[in-house]
């Protein structure tokens, strides 16, 4: 069965036809004009925007940008989520400009620094962060344009194809460094289209938007598939409002990352109603790896939570997973138009979805043959589902020689329902010996509930057990339960611990 | 609501947010809410909306990141308050 068809069954017959596939931007823009024109695009600020609004205010900014920028160029975009961010960024990468997109909390050297390497022509921003521009300002001779300039002309589109660049976006890359791959107007689409498979009702949702532009979960899976589905988008300004938001929009989809999901279960646990209101259906989670216990958890409250797969560099979806109930940990089924090959492990992916390359370094992504090799450690079942089993840059190498994938030991614990998060690390013993540890977050209204005298000796005890079933290599000789969350990344990720391998005391 | 009151009804929503009992126990008035309890981006998120939530109260006119220790937490939901 092809990639498409594997998906056939889990979307609504009438729906599935719709699904078709494109090329650039631009023929999605032509096509959501011919259909949705007078239905509403983006919310924000209590203002809703249809789509014929949305033509209209991006063809003024075409002008503003073709006024100043030569076609072809790269445009950076320094802004937080708004309808001038999406007003803006269309209006760029439909001129056939590549929207080099940066993280708003850029500070002003930097903002310079990205300008200088990405070969920007023009910076847009918004006017709140005009002080980011300051150093472009004074020693560069580029032109900033405040994103909320007004032309009052109307700029056509131009001609692009899926091989004409489109955007340029953030990545920590597959080695930890951060780097910008550059993705064409083919991949964007690829990206956007493989937001619908599996997903039973996708057209004419409503989308909360709670991920920022800057990183393609928000950009691609959220505003391009809410988009080409001639969906709702309501940005959330801020997520400390958002179940405010929930209640006047009420979103039928939202994208979140596993500890968004996380925080919005234990909200509704601890005020005894769903947080995220009745009307949610679908929630798209990713970026990290997705506890199982949410399917369960979300399903009874009528939500279906379908995790799913990608990266930066392969315009965000690779695989998604529409049978989450019955595989919860999987990662589902590969999209469409992608080839895979698993190589000691370690997934490589070639197809339309992949980026162009990286910009601004040595190194281009590819190996000779056009294979981007993910770092990451998968195997795929016989029917297709693929598993992630860990990281190849994760690899604890022990003195012994074994290699341990510590998401796989920490997946064991993982699965024990008091425990929120672990860590299986490298450590050094007293004796200077190199050893497996491991530290727990407990859940806490799983353990509180329990009545324990001593919740950390019933942890303890029920580690061990597990423990004593996994294989020699495998076995962690250090136990510690954390009265704390681990420090985690902005993407909130947990930062794992690294050993210095010079060191000899404990860590 | 007394101070002790909304410190009380702070302590179970930090629980809940952080995800463990035990730095409640230890915890006073003038711990710091990263640097002495180890909250998180999400933790603080969690307990600025459950204090919405718990205490019908709007955080309008400050940020997430406005309060430096547990204090401060209470003194703005008891202005909130009255």
């Amino acid at each position: 069965m092809n990639a498409r068809e594997c998906f056939r069954p889990y979307n609504d017959p009438a729906e599935f036809d719709k699904i078709i596939e494109m090329d650039a931007v631009t023929d999605m823009w032509r096509h959501c004009m011919e259909q949705y024109a007078d239905l509403p695009a983006i919310v924000f600020q209590n203002e809703a925007h249809t789509f014929a609004q949305l033509d209209k205010d991006a063809a003024d900014f075409r002008a503003v940008l073709s006024e100043q920028v030569k076609d072809g160029a790269r445009v950076a975009i320094l802004a937080r989520n708004s309808y001038d961010f999406v007003r803006a960024y269309l209006a760029a990468v439909t001129l056939g400009m590549t929207a080099v997109i940066l993280p708003p909390q850029l500070d002003s050297m930097t903002v310079m620094g990205c300008c200088m390497l990405y070969g920007v022509s023009a910076l847009v921003y918004e006017p709140a962060l005009a002080a980011q521009t300051e150093a472009v300002r004074a020693k560069l001779s580029l032109p900033l344009i405040d994103i909320t300039a007004v032309s009052g002309k109307n700029e056509p589109m131009r001609g692009c194809n899926a091989k004409t660049p489109c955007v340029m976006m953030f990545t920590g890359g597959t080695t930890g460094k951060s780097k910008c791959a550059l993705l064409s107007h083919g991949a964007v689409m690829q990206g956007t289209v493989n937001g619908c498979y599996g997903v039973k009702h996708v057209f004419h949702q409503r989308y909360l938007l709670v991920l920022p532009f800057f990183h393609v979960f928000g950009l691609i899976r959220n505003l391009m598939t809410s988009l080409y589905t001639g969906s709702a988008l309501m940005i959330c300004e801020n997520n400390k409002n958002m179940f405010r938001d929930v209640q006047t929009f009420k979103p039928t989809i939202m994208v979140m990352v596993p500890a968004l999901a996380e925080m919005s279960l234990s909200l509704s646990r601890q005020f005894g109603k769903n947080m995220l209101g009745n009307d949610l259906k679908t929630i798209i989670c990713g970026a990290a790896a997705v506890a199982p216990y949410l399917v369960e958890e979300y399903d009874k409250l009528g939500i279906q939570l379908l995790p799913g797969y990608g990266l930066t560099e392969s315009a965000n979806l690779v695989s998604g997973n529409p049978e989450s109930l019955r595989y919860p940990d999987s990662v589902g089924y590969p999209f469409p138009n992608q080839e895979l090959k698993i190589v000691d492990g370690e997934l490589w992916l070639r197809g339309k979805n992949m980026m162009d390359g990286y910009v601004g370094g040595d190194e281009s992504g590819f190996d000779a043959d056009g294979w981007f090799h993910t770092g990451d450690l998968v195997r795929q079942d016989e029917n297709g589902l693929l598993w992630i089993t860990g990281r190849i840059k994760e690899i604890i190498v022990l003195s012994n020689g074994e290699n341990i994938s510590p998401a796989e030991v920490e997946a064991h614990f993982n699965a024990l329902p008091f425990i929120q998060d672990s860590q299986v690390f490298e450590a050094v013993a007293d004796s200077g010996r190199h050893i497996l540890a491991l530290e727990v977050v407990p859940r806490a209204t799983v353990i509180g509930k329990m009545g324990l005298d001593n919740p950390n000796g019933f942890i303890l005890a029920e580690l061990e057990k597990i423990n004593e079933t996994l294989p020699d290599y495998q076995r962690v000789s250090r136990m510690t339960v954390r009265d704390s969350d681990f420090e985690r990344s902005p993407s909130m990720k947990i930062v794992r611990y690294r050993l210095n391998h010079d060191q000899t005391g404990n860590l | 609501m007394t101070r002790q009151e909304i410190f009380d009804k702070l302590m179970e929503i930090l629980a809940a947010a952080e995800g463990s009992d035990e730095i409640v126990k230890s915890c006073t008035e003038s711990s710091r809410l990263r640097a002495d309890l180890g909250l998180n981006s999400v933790n603080i998120l969690y307990m600025v909306i459950a204090i919405e939530e718990a205490f019908g109260i709007y955080f309008d006119d400050v940020g997430v990141n406005a309060f430096e220790t547990v204090g401060d937490t209470v003194d703005y939901i008891e202005g909130k308050l009255s």
